[in-house]
């Protein structure tokens, strides 16, 4: 079993050690200070972390084990496809070269490789050319020009449907918008132009070559309050004919992110704004893409399925590890056949896509584990959770052992100061599996 | 385009003079026949050149009797003098006559000029106008006196960003004389919108420090939003401020609506819309519709914009290709003024003059105050990286609003030196002493935060959602709240330390 499945071994003290490793802002706000982790675009550009909310007691992202440490790992990264032809060992057969990277690293790395390789392809959207609030298209205007790499005017609605037009004639356009909060003004283009225009037209347009992609940052970092720290994806569902891709790291962001360009289907490519800096992963440097539309067993497991995708996957492993290893006071919580040394088998899923979604394989996979739970950020109405304990309780009802468990925002807009009980965090995902395993 | 033409530097200190006002004469922009000079830096990019009119293209003189463009009056009124004749206005809503030649045009008029009062060492500029406020200078030492309590309450709440006690703020350094220029010429009664670099014109209309400072802490006064918002995201009725919200231009068609209410309004007659936005937001389709419904509709409002040379790190020239945003006012009819942003009294005559004429033909009126903003966009920006800092110290050197304004005090005599130090004793002390207290109030209770989500109707139920989530909150907070210690700490920092969430009969308090 590849070491990227091996339970992580963190004990409990790392959960209360009196001097927890820097927490994830201490770290971003540490490395940069003047951070375009936030930028309320606007009142833009999310804020930077101030010290006192910073998820203190809490184990890292960087130290996660979702996130692929070595080489090895990097290049054993299931439906990893080198666009070169060659498999993990490359043309010389002497194996490929991989580079430590972080989120906004491996998006650049992407969009690099996509100019490079597509002379039809442009990148632009509000603030682009200096590298971006985020910084994931640093130094590309200089390496490609300002003609393919540029700003735009401030107007949403007007990136979009630019993009729609320029796709539509048979070019690339990779747009970003600059804060998924600020996507609305941009909705009409997408869902009502973007989705239907290859249906509209008889399947004519975009003409063959034509790709949309538009990316944005989303997800709570703790102090964004009502306009940074949304999670908008819900309310794309329902359209159909625009995919929606979310990643959890920099190696799946980069591999995602290059199919999706390459894709024929207009798609929003949603980025957890907070794994920007904090992910750090070993990332393969050759053109290489990951399937599009096809969700991913990230730990394999018996007695319940945990569903998530992007930055809630890190929690969810942090409360498989928490119920493994549970710390003193938390003990007595635990019902008797749930306390350690039982090993409970906990499967991870990862859903990558959420439009459409991939409902056979999440089905196959819970009919072997017969409970499920699934976390994200977002409120519950409206979400993903919803949409996808619908279709599982239609599909597979007789293999349910408990109800399926929903754990997420709730349904009030995102509260600044209350943030952190906002977030569906690692002691909500821990209560809900106590919940859904002792049904 | 934004900078006008710099003749001269002046100095950092106050300059006592005679108490004679020197006068200079206008600068009007570069005679025709020499190249305007263009600075290398990403704002003084020169942008395209508007053509005004081709200057061989003449109303046919048969048809035609030599109007200008343009006329006064509305499109009824001049029906109603002229009678019913065969003329293109029936086919649009301006006066326009019938050519046997093609005469293409990219610009309403020639360059549209920048009014100004001062120039950059604060005299009256030469044959210039002497606004009616000068009459008396309580306004105007008022107007000041808050130019210069900004700075102070910037820069502590900034610092206190950078040392982590707030988790965000903005500035509005370079911009002082835009806003307060521009709030000092509006009415208590008067509605406001801001965009978000505004909250010295809410000072202005008598907003508390505490209150400020309560809001960017997100603590237990600030009223209002209860600790929801982001720093800087305030909301006060009690002074005519709407709330502000962080997307950019959304303010804009809403501002029409109040304006269209006032219109209605019989109670509010006389009452005006104050709406600020910047050279970024006017790219928002919300910008093209605020102004297309108030020009139809009619309404009281004052479209403000600040136009500051950037949006976070996007310079003008890669906004807008036209003459600004005040080329746009014609397009849809508007009253239109460009104004020297960095000239405070500048500002409050012509947004004065733009309120007049907003209340009187219950109209909207455009006007564009040309300034820099010196400071970075928001504590997340790092301007640097995309602007030399020489040219931000330029412009605080040479053209900075708060010693143009205070040059032009002293010179009259109704400011001093010693007035001066006063003042800027009294407003350190002021906003340091609205910072501890605001930093030492706990946030609000954690039930806030499932409060005011839908609005409810007195007797009614808050909807089950609500009341369901609220409670599933309290039930895992009583199970964890004092085990699980990143919880056990947070909580200690609302009121009441979540108990009110946790009484899970509660319907919000």
């Amino acid at each position: 079993m590849p070491p990227r499945f091996s339970l992580p071994c963190r004990s409990a003290s790392a959960y209360f050690s009196k001097r927890p490793g820097p927490s994830v802002l201490g770290r971003l706000r540490g490395q940069h200070v003047d951070a375009g982790l936030s930028s309320p675009r606007r009142a833009r550009a999310a804020p930077s972390p101030p010290e006192a909310q910073g998820v203190e007691g809490e184990p890292s992202i960087s130290e996660n084990q979702l996130l692929l440490s070595s080489a090895q790992e990097a290049l054993a990264t299931p439906g990893l496809h080198f666009t070169d032809g060659h498999g993990p060992l490359g043309p010389t057969g002497r194996g490929r070269q991989t580079r430590r990277m972080n989120l906004y690293g491996a998006i650049r790395e992407a969009l690099g490789t996509a100019l490079g390789s597509n002379p039809k392809a442009v990148i632009f959207g509000e603030d682009v050319a200096f590298g971006g609030v985020f910084r994931c298209s640093m130094g590309l205007m200089e390496e490609f020009g300002k003609k393919r790499v540029f700003n735009t005017p401030l107007s949403e609605q007007g990136i979009a449907g630019f993009g729609i037009g320029f796709a539509s004639v048979g070019a690339t356009a990779i747009a970003e918008i600059q804060f998924g909060d600020y996507i609305f003004p941009a909705f009409d283009q997408l869902v009502n132009e973007a989705a239907k225009q290859h249906y509209a037209s008889g399947g004519a347009y975009p003409l063959p070559g034509g790709s949309l992609t538009i990316r944005a940052p989303i997800g709570s970092v703790g102090h964004g309050g009502l306009y940074h720290s949304q999670s908008p994806e819900g309310f794309f569902l329902g359209a159909a004919g625009l995919k929606v891709v979310i990643p959890r790291s920099p190696i799946q962001a980069k591999g995602l992110l290059l199919s999706a360009i390459r894709d024929p289907s207009p798609i929003l490519f949603l980025e957890p704004k907070i794994l920007y800096r904090a992910a750090v992963e070993e990332v393969p440097i050759d053109d290489y893409t990951l399937p599009l539309g096809q969700m991913e067993i990230v730990r394999p497991g018996t007695d319940l399925t945990l569903i998530s995708y992007g930055l809630p996957l890190y929690t969810c492993l942090n409360a498989i590890t928490l119920l493994h290893d549970p710390p003193a006071t938390l003990m007595p919580l635990l019902p008797d056949k749930l306390r350690p040394p039982r090993p409970i088998s906990i499967q991870l899923i990862d859903l990558r896509m959420i439009n459409p979604l991939p409902i056979n394989s999440v089905v196959e996979a819970i009919k072997q584990t017969g409970r499920v739970v699934i976390v994200h950020e977002a409120g519950p109405s409206g979400g993903v959770g919803n949409n996808l304990a619908g279709e599982l309780g239609r599909r597979a009802f007789e293999y349910l052992e408990a109800p399926i468990g929903l754990v997420s925002g709730w349904d009030t807009p995102v509260p600044l100061t209350f943030e952190r009980f906002y977030q569906p965090d690692v002691i909500r995902v821990f209560d809900k599996l106590l919940e859904t395993l002792s049904y | 385009m934004l900078r006008p033409i710099k003749i001269c530097i002046i100095s950092r200190h106050v300059k006592v003079r005679q108490p004679h006002i020197l006068s200079r004469p206008l600068i009007t922009g570069p005679p025709p026949n020499i190249p305007p000079k263009h600075y290398q830096t990403p704002t003084s990019t020169p942008l395209p050149h508007p053509t005004p009119l081709d200057p061989s293209f003449q109303p046919d003189p048969e048809t035609g009797d030599g109007k200008p463009l343009y006329v006064p009056g509305s499109p009824a009124e001049r029906h109603a003098s002229q009678g019913r004749r065969s003329s293109p206005l029936r086919r649009g809503m301006h006066e326009s006559w019938w050519a046997k030649e093609m005469g293409w045009f990219n610009a309403v008029a020639k360059t549209i000029p920048t009014f100004r009062i001062l120039d950059e060492e604060g005299n009256l500029v030469k044959d210039g106008m002497i606004p009616e406020v000068c009459q008396t200078h309580l306004q105007l030492s008022f107007t000041y006196k808050i130019m210069t309590l900004i700075p102070v309450v910037d820069n502590v709440l900034y610092q206190s960003q950078r040392q982590g006690r707030i988790s965000f703020y903005m500035q509005c350094a370079g911009e002082e004389a835009a806003i307060v220029g521009s709030a000092a010429a509006m009415r208590s009664g008067d509605e406001m919108f801001g965009q978000y670099r505004e909250s010295a014109a809410l000072l202005y209309r008598g907003f508390p420090l505490n209150s400020l400072m309560a809001q960017c802490f997100g603590n237990v006064e600030d009223l209002g939003s209860k600790g929801r918002m982001m720093p800087v995201h305030y909301s006060a009725p009690e002074v005519g401020l709407h709330t502000i919200t962080s997307p950019l231009a959304t303010q804009m068609p809403q501002a029409a609506g109040v304006a269209y209410a006032l219109k209605l309004d019989e109670n509010r007659q006389g009452d005006c819309v104050i709406c600020y936005f910047g050279d970024g937001a006017a790219s928002e389709g919300d910008f093209h519709a605020a102004l297309g419904m108030n020009s139809v509709l009619g309404g009281p409002c004052i479209w403000f914009c600040r136009n500051n040379g950037f949006a976070i790190s996007t310079p003008i020239i890669d906004q807008y290709a036209g003459d600004g945003i005040a080329s746009r006012g014609p397009a849809y009819g508007l009253d239109t003024l460009r104004v020297d942003g960095n000239d405070a009294l500048a500002v409050l005559t012509a947004v004065r003059e733009a309120r007049r004429r907003a209340v009187e033909g219950q109209k909207g009126v455009l006007v564009e105050a040309m300034t820099y903003r010196v400071g970075h966009h928001s504590t997340s920006d790092d301007s640097s990286k995309y602007r030399p800092v020489e040219e931000v110290q330029e412009w605080t050197v040479v053209d900075n609003p708060l010693q143009r304004f205070r040059a032009f005090l002293v010179n009259k005599e109704w400011w001093s030196e010693r007035e001066e130090n006063d003042l800027l004793k009294k407003n350190k002390a002021d906003v340091l002493k609205a910072f501890a207290r605001a930093e030492k109030l706990p946030k609000p209770k954690l039930g806030e935060m499932f409060n005011d989500v839908w609005a409810v109707a007195k007797g009614e139920e808050v909807p089950h959602v609500i009341i369901e989530q609220r409670a599933e909150l309290g039930r895992l907070l009583k199970k964890y709240g004092d085990v699980w210690e990143p919880w056990r700490r947070e909580r200690k920092r609302y009121v009441e330390e979540g108990e009110d969430v946790m009484d899970c009969a509660s319907r919000g308090s």
